[in-house]
């Protein structure tokens, strides 16, 4: 099995979060320039793995998930839901209100992604609007083996300062809790059990757009997460007590002409706090994704993920199923208005648990749209 | 002089429906007779329909797309938001992803739009000029594109 997957269900309790939630907007001042928004991001997939020296690593699934995704806004107040339903998980992703005390300036609180990780941030769980099937391996979700924390919950403030001509600066600063290392993966903070003993993260995300208008941006990306660890959920976490990750790195997601560059690098200082002795693990994350439009519905794509100093990862090695390199090509065709047919070829290894990688090839092919 | 009021009356016939053959081709900004703004920047607009939030003099601007005359459509794509049809929806789609953004209200007709602007404080749309002149309780406060 090259890919391990785990089943969360994250549901008990939910309908009273969701009627608290509903009473906040309830509560919200209505007025006409109040409005509601309710997007869905359908897709299904299949992949199929396979190796050419090892069988172990051959597997195919097929996968369906549904992104909910709903919003309310008055003029200074704004709730947001994000619930992604699949084969596999059922999460509440983010869960979160807003107030702007000047329209540059956001503060929220609630469930939110972590502004620190770059296509995090962009893309959420809207498949479709990404033009790649796979996530970069630094950007993965917790329960994909993401190395850094994806759901952080508490408060952030979201700043955008016009500059001359059409350009900006944003800044995202947040604070909040952090997951923390479960068996064989990050934990988010459950809001539905507040004493389950998370510790704290601090995010931030500092961009420079020369149009505001328009994606592109370049710029700083940093957190700091200390991470609690239930040493008895693993026998890898037996003697582990805390985990202390400080991330800092820098993100372009940039166009020349049709060509677009989305590209992050990020260096990961780590000390794992062992019960007898603190082992330090710094290693680096990057990737670069080049995408080109060769018709107005065909899209072209390739992405490498790599490593640097990530093999003998202490940390890395508690995530088996990290993919610490990929090397793949891809074709997107949208289609019929808000419908895209993706299609990726990938050369990967894979972090296993001991410090040799697990090599295979992939093929995946998705269907994705929104309403 | 009888000639020359001939030639006056004939000018007038003429440039009449000229005048009105113009105004037809003009688009125009307009939002509700009670919106106290008597002036909207061309950057102002286009923030608005592009999911920033404004608010001029501590009004806070409301878009309106009015999406059922396709000639009217493709003025709102080139000259007042400057993208493509796709690039502007993903974009709306996007910013209402990221951080709950309400995309622009998209109504079908004139009437619907002037219904809409007067219900918010300051309501936003593009008109013909021809149409927004006919409607009493809408005010114009800016030219966007002028056909050639």
């Amino acid at each position: 099995m090259a890919v391990s997957k785990t089943r969360r269900i994250t549901t008990p309790g939910f309908s009273g979060l969701i009627c608290s939630s509903l009473l906040l907007v309830a509560a919200a001042p209505a007025s006409a320039d109040s409005q509601h928004e309710f997007l869905l991001f359908p897709s299904a997939d299949t992949f199929n793995t396979f190796g050419e020296s090892d069988p172990a690593v051959e597997d195919s699934s097929v996968r369906g998930s549904l992104d909910v995704l709903y919003s309310f806004s008055t003029d200074r107040f704004r709730f947001l839901a994000e619930y992604l339903l699949s084969t596999e998980e059922s999460e509440l992703e983010r869960l979160k209100v807003g107030w702007a005390w000047r329209d540059e300036v956001m503060l929220w609180f609630g469930r939110t992604h972590i502004s620190s990780k770059h296509w995090t941030s962009e893309y959420h769980h809207g498949q479709y609007l990404q033009t790649s099937i796979t996530r970069p391996s630094l950007e993965e979700w917790e329960d994909e083996s993401g190395p850094i924390p994806s759901h952080v919950t508490g408060v952030s403030l979201d700043v955008r300062h016009s500059l001359h001509d059409d350009a900006s600066i944003n800044y995202v600063i947040g604070v909040g809790l952090a997951p923390k290392f479960v068996g064989q993966e990050l934990m988010p903070f459950d809001m539905l059990d507040p004493e389950s003993g998370h510790d704290l993260s601090v995010h931030f995300k500092l961009s420079y757009r020369p149009r505001q208008f328009e994606n592109m941006q370049l710029g700083l990306i940093s957190s700091w997460n200390d991470i609690g660890v239930e040493s008895e959920s693993s026998p890898a976490l037996a003697d582990l007590r805390q985990i202390e990750q400080l991330t800092y790195g820098a993100f372009a997601d940039w166009q020349w002409r049709k060509l677009r560059l989305i590209a992050s690098f990020v260096r990961f200082d780590m000390d794992l706090e062992y019960f007898d002795e603190t082992v330090k693990d710094d290693f680096d994350l990057a990737y670069l994704q080049l995408e080109y439009p060769v018709s107005d519905s065909v899209t072209l794509f390739g992405r490498t993920d790599n490593g640097f100093g990530e093999d003998w990862s202490a940390y890395l090695r508690l995530l088996p199923a990290f993919v610490s390199h990929r090397h793949m090509l891809g074709l997107r065709w949208d289609f019929a208005d808000r419908h895209a047919l993706t299609m990726e070829i990938a050369d990967t290894a894979q972090q296993a648990v001991v410090t040799d990688h697990e090599y295979f090839k992939e093929v995946r092919l998705q269907w994705s749209a929104v309403f | 002089m009888i000639a020359l009021r001939h030639i006056a009356l004939l000018a007038a016939l003429v440039l009449l429906p000229l005048d009105a053959a113009r105004a037809e081709r003009m688009v125009v900004l307009v939002t509700g007779a009670s919106c106290p703004l008597e002036e909207i920047t061309s950057l102002d607009v286009r923030k608005a329909y592009l999911g920033i939030s404004v608010s001029v003099d501590g009004h806070r601007l409301t878009p309106i797309q009015v999406v059922g005359d396709e000639l009217l459509s493709s003025i709102f794509y080139q000259s007042i938001v400057s993208m493509s049809r796709k690039s502007y929806e993903r974009r709306a789609l996007s910013l209402t992803l990221k951080y709950g953004t309400p995309r622009a209200k998209k109504v079908e007709s004139v009437a619907d739009a002037a219904e809409v602007v007067i219900e918010h404080d300051c309501g936003i749309a593009y008109l013909w000029k021809a149409d927004a002149d006919r409607l009493p309780m809408l005010k114009t406060v800016r030219t966007l594109w002028q056909g050639e």
